[in-house]
């Protein structure tokens, strides 16, 4: 059991990550961007080339991940999705385009695994990472577990603070709220967009440094994330950031625990993405605006 | 290469070329001419397969008087094998097994294409095409952890239909199936396109409440086309199953919900040209590839690299040429008007055919 809670707070961890900038993006772009968990592999394998050639745990590589997926959304936005939003692109040629630029990314990986593999002589595929343990509260807990709580902790606060509580933050939010509007008072719309997908791109990528420690990972591995952490949007209802990350707890804690209860009743666990599958579609149909309705209206 | 070789490349890409043309000519009607992001494409062309697979070892053994013995998972292939024997001895059966797994998955897929004209009707868009990618990958979670519907991971065999046919003439039977279905798919869709109908459909992608102001049954409409479009994607699943020979839930991802897009986008959405068009690019780009790939001298399987030019010409076309190769153009609908072109682009609803919408 203890083993559920960990790894269901440690999913809902990465999911968060994830969801916001899911969230972001589409309240910038209005995409539905599929390429998001490519992203997250991007940072996985950032940080795991870095801690193979400096020789340190992957965790002191987050850095890199946060460059690395940062830098793969940035150059999304610049090259594909603001040329085609400026061309009024509609949300599903947007979508389409992501799957595009998912695709592009995975495949890229799957390359770069190989050569990896080639030159580095570490296994690329199939791979897990071990992980330290520790003593916490009597309890023996794994290194994950903190260490993904802290950094989600971190890098979301900091978020909230950047939109919230600076004069970027008050642009950010201006350009999303009427792009027109906030050009016309002086605010380079693109730039603030930029940044804003920049530091989506940067979350997903550390998301990416802890899922070697918990699943096998291979080039895949970030795109099976990919619906959860919808559900998780979806869940917390479209369009607001602070129901993106409830969402993701929401989603992620009923995936690990309710597959968990079903397995004793003699289900098996590989049913377990359906949670969220059905969250999704059952969300959008009976409550489109998710969790946030609770607090606006 | 022997001839041997050449005729059965030769086949298999014609086989392929056809399950594709299906595909894109569906995804054409829902998407291109509709506006409907039917993105569940890769469920409804996975219920043909499953049906398929779940059925002709079954239904062959019992109209042969086999019993099946043992895990269907791990005997489906050997009984495949021992049923394709008695196909070989008579041809009845294999045209039974070819046709009652058609018959099962048409209704099943007229069904389930009207259950996702509901959420169609209220949601917006880009939410109906997540519902719908999270309704598709359901189905093949489902499918791969339930192992007697196609024995899960391990797959599940698939009676040779045509195994009575010596070998030429058998590829050669195959060939003319497949072509045949595929170019009747795309008949429909070349007939619905440039019919009074297909005008309705493109005047809805447009603009849904002028289209219902005139007075047409939006709600009905895509009741319809979705119904359409799912049994058309089953009758690809049905061909597919059959010319490979093995049902694997795993062959039904997302991904190739995004190739069957990727066809109509680079073949130009809203032209009924656009499907064999793009079909044909993505199969030329893919077995290009496979011809030349000892060729390319990468320190990686080139597969990926297939892929990757893919996704790139697909970016490309949607910056530079956003209608595609063949983007969409006012259709004459009536032949008889042909002489006054000019006037072929003006709105004329009336005489919709085809339980079309008017009088509604």
């Amino acid at each position: 059991m203890l083993d559920v809670l960990v790894g269901a707070l440690v999913y809902s961890n990465l999911l968060a990550l994830l969801a916001i900038g899911l969230s972001l993006m589409l309240l910038t772009c209005r995409v539905s961007n599929f390429a998001h968990g490519d992203v997250v592999t991007t940072g996985l394998y950032a940080a795991y080339t870095a801690s193979v050639l400096l020789r340190v745990s992957p965790y002191a590589c987050i850095p890199f991940a946060l460059l690395a997926g940062g830098l793969v959304s940035l150059l999304s936005f610049l090259l594909v999705f603001d040329p085609l939003r400026r061309a009024g692109g509609g949300p599903v040629t947007l979508m389409v385009a992501s799957m595009a630029v998912g695709i592009i990314i995975r495949y890229s990986l799957h390359a770069y695994a190989d050569v990896m593999q080639r030159t580095l002589g570490v296994y690329t595929r199939q791979f897990v990472l071990s992980d330290f343990e520790l003593q916490l509260a009597g309890l023996r807990v794994p290194g994950v577990l903190p260490l993904s709580s802290l950094t989600a902790a971190v890098l979301l606060v900091s978020l909230y603070v950047l939109l919230y509580r600076t004069r970027l933050g008050v642009a950010m939010r201006a350009a999303i709220e009427n792009p027109q509007l906030a050009e016309s008072l002086g605010i380079d719309v693109k730039r603030v967009f930029a940044i804003g997908w920049f530091l989506s791109g940067a979350l997903a990528g550390a998301a990416g440094v802890f899922l070697p420690f918990r699943v096998i990972s291979d080039p895949d591995v970030g795109w099976s994330m990919l619906l959860p952490a919808f559900a998780s949007v979806v869940v917390g209802g479209i369009g607001s950031l602070a129901g993106s990350v409830a969402g993701a707890y929401v989603v992620g804690f009923s995936e690990l625990l309710l597959s968990y209860l079903l397995a004793t009743l003699g289900v098996s666990t590989a049913y377990r993405p359906l949670i969220s599958f059905a969250a999704i579609v059952a969300t959008l149909l009976l409550r489109p605006k998710g969790l946030s309705s609770l607090w606006s209206r | 290469m022997r001839g041997v070789e050449v005729l059965s490349f030769l086949v298999s890409t014609a086989v392929l070329y056809s399950v594709y043309l299906i595909l894109a000519s569906s995804m054409e009607i829902e998407y291109g001419e509709l506006g409907l992001p039917s993105f569940a494409k890769a469920a409804f062309f996975a219920l043909g397969a499953f049906a398929v697979g779940a059925l002709t070892v079954r239904l062959g053994a019992l109209l042969t008087g086999v019993a099946l013995e043992g895990e269907f998972k791990l005997v489906s292939y050997r009984y495949a094998t021992l049923i394709s024997a008695s196909v070989a001895r008579n041809p009845a059966l294999g045209l039974a097994l070819f046709a009652v797994p058609l018959l099962v998955a048409l209704p099943l897929a007229v069904l389930m294409g009207l259950a996702a004209s509901y959420p169609a009707l209220r949601l917006r868009e880009d939410h109906l095409a997540i519902a719908l990618i999270a309704f598709s990958e359901s189905v093949r979670v489902v499918a791969r952890n339930y192992e007697p519907l196609v024995g899960g991971t391990f797959g599940a065999g698939v009676v040779d239909f045509l195994a009575w046919l010596r070998s030429p003439w058998k590829e050669l039977a195959l060939l003319a199936v497949a072509l045949a279905m595929g170019f009747g798919a795309w008949l429909v869709e070349y007939r619905i396109s440039t019919s009074p109908l297909g005008r309705v459909l493109r005047a809805v992608r447009d603009d849904e409440v002028a289209a219902q102001a005139y007075g047409m049954d939006v709600a009905r409409l895509r009741a319809q086309i979705l119904a359409l479009g799912s049994a058309m994607a089953a009758v690809a699943g049905v061909l597919y199953a059959f010319y490979a020979g093995t049902v694997n839930p795993d062959d039904f991802t997302v991904s190739r919900t995004f190739i069957v897009v990727l066809m109509v986008v680079v073949g130009g959405r809203g032209n009924p040209f656009g499907p064999p068009v793009g079909a044909a690019v993505y199969l030329l780009l893919d077995r290009g590839i496979t011809l030349v790939k000892h060729y390319i001298p990468v320190p990686f399987d080139v597969n990926y690299l297939s892929y990757i030019l893919m996704g790139l010409l697909l970016i490309l076309l949607l910056l530079k040429r956003p209608g595609g190769i063949v983007p969409e153009r006012p259709l004459l609908t009536l032949r008889r008007a042909l002489p006054q072109r000019g006037s072929a682009a003006a709105p004329q609803q009336r005489g919709a055919e085809g339980g079309g919408p008017a009088g509604t």
